[in-house]
């Protein structure tokens, strides 16, 4: 089974996340088209 | 980086462990605009209240991309002055990915890193050393120049 990347889509959340996991947030700016 | 480099086993490996990772469309003109990004894809490393540590526009193969962010996520360390932590990034990136271009802004990272902590001069000239001897095309190495006045 292929792996995926957890991607959140809210900056917000992401930094509590970041906060909570003492990790860096890795911030990907992506256009779907 | 949708087809080729996030799909790929080792980047995602490395992104869940290193990071917590956050995917914006570039419809979110606020953000956009918050961040400057006007072409992507753009790439940002932040800590955890949000002060930019590292940026990177355009697209990244999966073995540079590990590498670029080893030294993104060293740097996170350094400027929270966790030294150790830091030179282990760097130490990782150097080791595993030795020929990559990020490779020249970790020797010079580690040096600042160890000066930092051991505030022995010294380690910035061995960083202008190195970096003159393995990347003498870098602009990391035009960084360091200075270093070659500090005495051995």
């Amino acid at each position: 089974m292929a792996l995926n990347i957890c991607w959140l889509d809210d900056l917000a959340k992401a930094k509590e996340h970041a906060r909570q996991t003492k990790k860096p947030i890795l911030l990907d700016f992506f256009n779907p088209q | 980086m949708g087809a080729v480099t996030y799909p790929n086993d080792k980047v995602v490996k490395f992104v869940d462990y290193n990071f917590v990772p956050v995917q914006i469309e570039s419809s979110n003109t606020a953000l956009m605009n918050q961040f400057k990004v006007t072409w992507t894809p753009a790439i940002f490393v932040l800590d955890a209240d949000g002060n930019e540590i590292h940026h990177v526009v355009g697209f990244l193969a999966p073995e540079e991309f590990i590498p670029t962010f080893m030294v993104a996520k060293g740097k996170y360390y350094f400027n929270a002055e966790q030294h150790p932590e830091a030179q282990g990034m760097f130490e990782a990136a150097l080791r595993d990915y030795p020929d990559s271009d990020a490779a020249a802004e970790a020797v010079y990272f580690m040096g600042v890193s160890r000066f930092k902590a051991t505030h022995d001069p010294k380690n910035l000239r061995a960083a202008y050393e190195t970096l003159t001897a393995k990347f003498p095309g870098s602009e990391w190495t035009k960084r360091a120049a200075p270093y070659r006045l500090i005495p051995e």
